[in-house]
């Protein structure tokens, strides 16, 4: 397989499998938080390039951190993860350029860890994005009815006798997954394209949960095949174009949505009582 | 056996983790009866549901389900105990039709790693339809009206079959057919022997459908009959300076002489 096939399976891979775990992230409104992880990541990776290890493996390793401290800010405030999540992005991205500036003759160009290389990403890359969107679509057959109910209703998800604690961390775990191995692709700092572009774009003309989580893998993957068919072409970098790919997918859901009056079609409800009269 | 309570506090007591909660409860709520929950704002009425549910811990007493101890946290996977909040926190935005809310009833049953079969979607038919909404299930959840929505998760609270039936409030926001509607719905229930603790402002509703009545603010004032417990007396103890509808008049009930 020559680079540019193996760039091919990546982007279709990491795509697919950051489409499909951003439709949760979407959807259960943990956007912010999967931005701040992707930025999070970033001093593990840089301190594992510098140690000549797995740079996945040290991102794995710092998000592992980061998901366990803001699950526990998450359960206590929702407010307050917000600005956990803002602290962490922050944060993050400091030390790592930090780490850079300090670590001389570091193997990695910094330039491969912000906005990715998918030119020369490894098999090794493309099995563990394989394996992350494998164990995410299996969350979902399993737990998925749960994740569904949690996320619509966290209140009456308590009521009915469940524990929220696990799925949100089911659902962090994915995301941080998610984020370290699309680091290679588009980097620390566009991996959040890949994520909710996708999964935003999908929710815009897709009216059920079951077909955002089907529609934004596709989109994700097919962002990523545009953006190296267009790095290829335009003999631009391949981390940013598959950004943009996928923000256009977003912008052209955002159009069709408002073209057909998606999701909120103002169709007839029927108006039973003098009270639904009054809200409708 | 038969006749055993559904749901037994003995010298209960619920409070929040801040401090708040309601004291002294003794309830049974046989199978079949309805019981009104009836005190002012803030008396704990939503406290004592809660605690039920086992969102509130019990500081004091205790609770059966069943003739089972424990709260619903406990026997809520048997479905034992439904729950209708008073507002419900829910995402409007998340795509989901009426029929798949509804289905939420069913999980706790169905348990962990299964998907709803035809059983189940034949008995999310069947409530959908007790609740008249029967021709609305494919729509999504959030293009729904208020009233709509209600009967809804009304719907979802008795898709698990309970045999108790918590409602916070139900008749708050709803006009004159929506009430009549739950009236009909909680007869039909108590008909099929599910036991139902329903809280409310409105003492009429309570005698037209309810067979007993607690009164309860930060502590139970008094529990039996609706005619026996729902006196001027009880109700100036329990609702002093508070307004009060009865009788289709809202009057604010004077406190006892001397105070």
């Amino acid at each position: 397989m020559g680079y540019f096939e193996r760039a091919l399976l990546a982007a279709v891979v990491i795509g697919a499998g950051a489409g499909f775990v951003g439709a949760l992230v979407v959807l259960r409104r943990r956007t912010f938080f999967a931005q701040a992880l992707t930025h999070g990541t970033y001093p593990g990776a840089v301190a594992a390039a510098a140690l000549g290890v797995s740079v996945p493996a040290g991102a794995a390793l710092a998000s592992v951190a980061l998901v366990a401290m803001m699950a526990g800010i998450a359960r206590i405030r929702r407010q307050g993860a917000q600005v956990a999540a803002g602290i962490v992005l922050t944060g993050g991205f400091a030390a790592g350029a930090l780490l850079q500036a300090l670590i001389p003759g570091l193997p990695v160009q910094a330039e491969s860890l912000l906005v990715g290389s998918i030119l020369t990403v490894s098999e090794a890359d493309i099995a563990l994005a394989a394996c992350v969107a494998l164990i995410a679509i299996a969350a979902v057959a399993f737990v998925g009815k749960e994740i569904a109910f949690s996320t619509f209703d966290p209140a009456g998800f308590r009521a009915a006798g469940y524990r929220e604690w696990p799925i949100e961390l089911l659902v962090l775990a994915l995301t941080a997954a998610s984020v370290v191995s699309s680091l290679p692709a588009v980097g620390a700092i566009l991996a959040i394209a890949l994520i909710a572009a996708p999964a935003a774009a999908a929710r815009l003309v897709v009216a059920s949960f079951r077909g955002v989580l089907l529609a934004a893998p596709v989109i994700g993957a097919a962002s990523g095949v545009l953006g190296v068919l267009a790095s290829r072409a335009l003999a631009v970098a391949a981390g940013p174009a598959i950004a943009l790919a996928a923000t256009a997918f977003f912008l052209l859901a955002l159009g069709i949505s408002k073209v057909r009056g998606l999701p909120l079609r103002r169709a007839d409800i029927p108006v039973e009582t003098a009270e639904d009269a009054r809200i409708a | 056996m038969t006749d055993s309570p559904v749901l037994r506090l003995v010298d209960t007591a619920f409070t929040h983790p801040g401090g708040a909660g309601v004291e002294g409860l003794r309830l049974d709520i046989a199978p079949g009866e309805a019981v009104a929950l009836i005190g002012p704002n803030g008396a704990g009425k939503s406290t004592l549901l809660k605690g039920i549910l086992g969102l509130v811990p019990r500081t004091a007493g205790t609770i059966e389900i069943g003739g089972v101890p424990g709260d619903a946290q406990a026997h809520a996977r048997h479905g034992i105990v439904s729950f209708l909040p008073q507002s419900a926190d829910l995402d409007p935005d998340f795509p989901i039709s009426l029929e798949q809310v509804v289905m939420q009833g069913r999980y706790r049953g169905l348990g962990l790693f299964r998907w709803p079969g035809r059983a189940d979607r034949a008995a999310v038919r069947h409530v959908l339809e007790s609740v008249g909404l029967e021709s609305l299930g494919a729509r999504p959840f959030g293009e729904l009206s208020g009233g709509q929505r209600q009967r809804g998760l009304l719907a979802r609270a008795l898709a698990s079959e309970p045999r108790l039936l918590l409602l916070d409030e139900p008749f708050n926001g709803l006009d004159q057919p929506n009430r009549e509607a739950l009236v009909d719905t909680i007869r039909s229930l108590k008909r099929d022997g599910v036991a139902v603790l329903v809280s409310t402002h409105d003492l009429e509703l309570a005698r037209l459908v309810c067979d007993s009545v607690v009164l309860v603010n930060r502590t139970q004032v008094s529990c039996g009959p609706v005619d026996e417990v729902l006196t001027l007396g009880n109700i100036q103890e329990c609702f002093e300076g508070v307004e009060v509808e009865i009788d289709e008049h809202t009057l604010v009930v004077p406190g006892h002489e001397g105070h």
